[in-house]
């Protein structure tokens, strides 16, 4: 079972490793992800949205459903929660 | 040289790949259930670090912009401000593991508070006997 555990390890870690062979550099300023879609919210996220922090233009203007399903998630969890833990009676 | 610079710029990915083995190992063999939920705080940690490395940009700065609320933004140099895309994400993505953490603790209190014991064989050498 030990043995049959290192096995996965190892061949995850290979395949993960030559994975890494394609990716660009660390901090490429021309790698596919800073050349592609994000200069446009760069270039446009403080006309669109008068806020100087990018994150937050973009948390909480571009994407607030995701944010607002986001505190759906946290509720569910301390809804789950709740009825885990409550004394029963 | 040159595989000098190769290794420098891929040195991230390999510690990120060597954080999240940590984190699997701890998932899959680890017997006490408490083992198995710090290992996969580590493996979604590695993950979020992956996906934030990939924002960064060399000679750049935090995605805010400069002189933002005066009287006229500067002309926008894409090329200074990191990638903020990966940031907000990560950031949903930490909501999502708080949320995990506190159910899969409040499950294992749960647990402890049924049959005593946190380790994995002994919860199913339990439920085996109570079958059996």
């Amino acid at each position: 079972m030990k043995f049959l555990t290192f096995i996965t390890i190892l061949m995850t870690t290979a395949m993960l490793a030559y994975a890494t062979l394609d990716m660009p550099g660390f901090a490429d300023p021309s790698s596919p992800a800073s050349t592609h879609v994000s200069p446009v919210y760069i270039q446009e996220a403080y006309e669109k949205t008068a806020t100087p922090n990018i994150v937050t233009a973009v948390l909480a203007d571009y994407r607030s459903y995701d944010t607002l399903g986001e505190t759906v998630v946290i509720f569910t969890a301390g809804v789950a929660c709740m009825m885990l833990l409550r004394r029963e009676k | 040289m040159e595989i000098m610079d190769f290794i420098i710029s891929k040195y991230n990915y390999w510690m990120y790949i060597i954080l999240m083995m940590i984190g699997f190992y701890a998932m899959i063999a680890k017997n006490n259930l408490v083992k198995k939920v710090i290992g996969m705080n580590i493996f979604q940690t590695a993950i979020i670090l992956f996906f934030v490395s990939t924002a960064s940009k060399k000679g750049a700065t935090i995605p805010i912009i400069q002189h933002g609320h005066g009287e006229a933004a500067d002309i926008i140099n894409t090329a200074q401000y990191m990638n903020p895309l990966p940031h907000v994400l990560m950031l949903t993505a930490i909501v999502v593991m708080v949320s995990t953490f506190g159910v899969a603790i409040a499950l294992l209190i749960m647990l402890y508070k049924k049959y005593n014991t946190l380790e994995e064989d002994e919860i199913l050498e339990i439920l085996r006997t109570e079958d059996g």
